[in-house]
């Protein structure tokens, strides 16, 4: 391994341990003060400290980012923070339709196989002038007030995979990021975080879903990363997919006999609804990057 | 471009030490508000002036920046400072935008203040008092100021536009005025408490929809703005020399 591998591999795993470590204190702290998994807990008290969680919580990667740029004297080249907009403009509009787009088709899928013969209307009888304002404020809201998603896009996005694509082959270095960003969030998961706890197979399988989740999202984010050399886009989209997922858009669109049924779907089964639109965002993004790769080195070549 | 930049934020730091000072005391107010309540929610006629209060705190905050924008245009008013803007390589689009990226950045890092500010409120106050939607509102309020009163500080350099600046918003507060003199605001008066009419009208369907748009309009002024600035700005610069 040369020295500037070998000095790639240190940063990587010093960011990773700046970024795992609080999470892994955090969260197993906080449930033996409640005395059950946090995010699951009925407490007022409870619901306040997730809330917090959520929020600081997803700075910790820019943070981590950070640090490890001045402890190992790395600097502050290539980091992501230009715009990039002039040609790219294709990229920051996919960044906000694409996680549009597969939330709202989450939600008829989700209407079409769980909501027992409901029909569409019955399901969605609050479309109207109000519930496209709340829509809409919601969306420019996530997109300006972006700075928690930008938390999380920048640790990942703007320093995790550009160093794992210099360690590793692309498709294994896009699989390699999303797993590792699944397991960030594994103290989470198992506080209930993203599909609670009464689901078979818990917590491990809720780990799994996460990670083939976050390596699906990973190979659209690392995309719209590496095209625009922005970590921009990957927290637009990041946020809107936090902030306008199918859960709210049946909160905002929803009746409130479609609202009752949501809440009373397995988030499991849930997600293996919805799984499949991301599988293929993922795997189309995955191709996009490829193809990127395949034409540089035709070039490359030619040059040669 | 990223140069410009760093020489905006070299030139105007002491303002914008100032403008995070003033809102890191207005998140101090609102914290210390919330911290002697001892953690205990707020109830529901305490939670409505705490809202109305920590906005008007929050406003205050995003004032300084707001006085400080014609600070920025006259450190760069002067003959020699004018040509090397034209002479650089990115021109004077590239000194415009520089300016726009500036006070759009500014304005940023107050937003991302008050957003902290209000996630610690929420949880001092047990998730009574949220004000995320007010810090961005007032973000974009602040970006369509800006872009309304940029122009005239370029066109007509940093001290006449502002005046010109002063006697429009002079202006729109006279016809506001006349409004609430002879318009249709029954829907106030009609009211044993204005503020509650208020508030309802606000949470009401239809203004939720038209306020929906105030966002993006605010957003796509802005980056219009930037656009007409850079076109005048030479006509501009003719004018700062006389």
């Amino acid at each position: 391994m040369s020295s500037d591998k070998k000095t790639t591999v240190k940063r990587l795993i010093i960011f990773l341990i700046l970024a795992f470590l609080p999470f892994y204190i955090i969260i197993p702290t906080m449930w033996a003060y409640f005395g059950e998994p946090v995010f699951a807990s009925e407490r007022d008290d409870a619901a306040i400290a997730t809330y917090c969680i959520g929020v600081f919580g997803m700075m910790i990667p820019s943070a981590a980012q950070l640090i490890t740029r001045l402890a190992t004297k790395e600097g502050f080249k290539n980091i992501y923070l230009g715009l990039n907009c002039k040609g790219r403009m294709g990229y920051y509009a996919a960044s906000v339709i694409v996680p549009l787009g597969y939330s709202a088709i989450a939600a008829v899928i989700i209407w079409a196989f769980l909501f027992d013969g409901m029909s569409f209307s019955d399901a969605f009888g609050n479309i109207g002038i109000q519930s496209a304002g709340l829509f809409l404020l919601q969306l420019a809201f996530s997109v300006i007030c972006f700075f928690h998603a930008f938390g999380e896009e920048w640790g990942w996005r703007g320093y995790m995979m550009p160093k794992l694509m210099e360690l590793m082959p692309k498709p294994a270095a896009i699989i390699v990021g999303g797993i590792i960003w699944g397991l960030w969030h594994a103290p989470l998961t198992v506080a209930g975080h993203n599909f609670g706890i009464d689901y078979p197979g818990y917590p491990f399988v809720g780990i799994g879903c996460m990670c083939i989740l976050c390596t699906l999202m990973n190979a659209f984010l690392t995309l719209i990363t590496e095209k625009t050399k922005s970590v921009y886009p990957a927290a637009f989209c990041h946020a809107l997919n936090n902030n306008l997922s199918f859960g709210v858009m049946f909160a905002i669109f929803g009746s409130e006999a479609a609202i009752d049924k949501i809440s009373e779907v397995d988030a499991i089964v849930g997600f293996l609804s919805y799984i499949w639109i991301l599988a293929v965002v993922g795997t189309v993004s995955f191709i996009l990057l490829m193809k990127k790769d395949k034409r540089n080195k035709q070039v490359l070549d030619k040059a040669a | 471009m990223s140069g410009l930049l760093y020489k905006n934020f070299r030139i105007n730091r002491t303002s914008l030490l100032f403008s995070l000072i003033t809102q890191l005391l207005c998140s101090a107010v609102i914290l210390l508000v919330c911290f002697f309540q001892g953690g205990k929610p707020f109830d529901e006629e305490g939670a409505n002036s705490a809202v109305l209060i920590f906005s008007l705190l929050y406003y205050l905050g995003s004032m300084l920046p707001a006085m400080a924008t014609s600070e920025i245009f006259r450190t760069d008013e002067g003959k020699t400072a004018c040509s090397f803007a034209m002479a650089l390589p990115t021109g004077a689009k590239g000194h415009v935008e520089s300016k726009y990226y500036f006070i759009l950045i500014e304005n940023l890092i107050i937003m991302f203040i008050g957003f902290v500010t209000d996630t610690l409120t929420v949880a001092l106050t047990g998730g009574t008092v949220s004000l995320t939607m007010i810090v961005v509102m007032i973000f974009c309020w602040r970006m369509m100021i800006s872009s309304v009163e940029i122009p005239f500080m370029i066109r007509f350099g940093s001290q006449r536009g502002m005046s010109i600046k002063g006697a429009v918003v002079g202006i729109i507060l006279m016809l506001g005025w006349i409004w609430f003199l002879f318009g249709d605001i029954s829907f106030l008066l009609d009211s044993d408490d204005p503020f509650e009419a208020f508030i309802e009208f606000m949470q009401s369907g239809d203004i939720i929809f038209w306020l929906s748009f105030f966002p993006y309009i605010s957003m796509i002024m802005y980056y219009l703005s930037c656009r007409i600035s850079v076109k005048i700005y030479r006509k501009g610069a003719e004018t700062y020399e006389q």
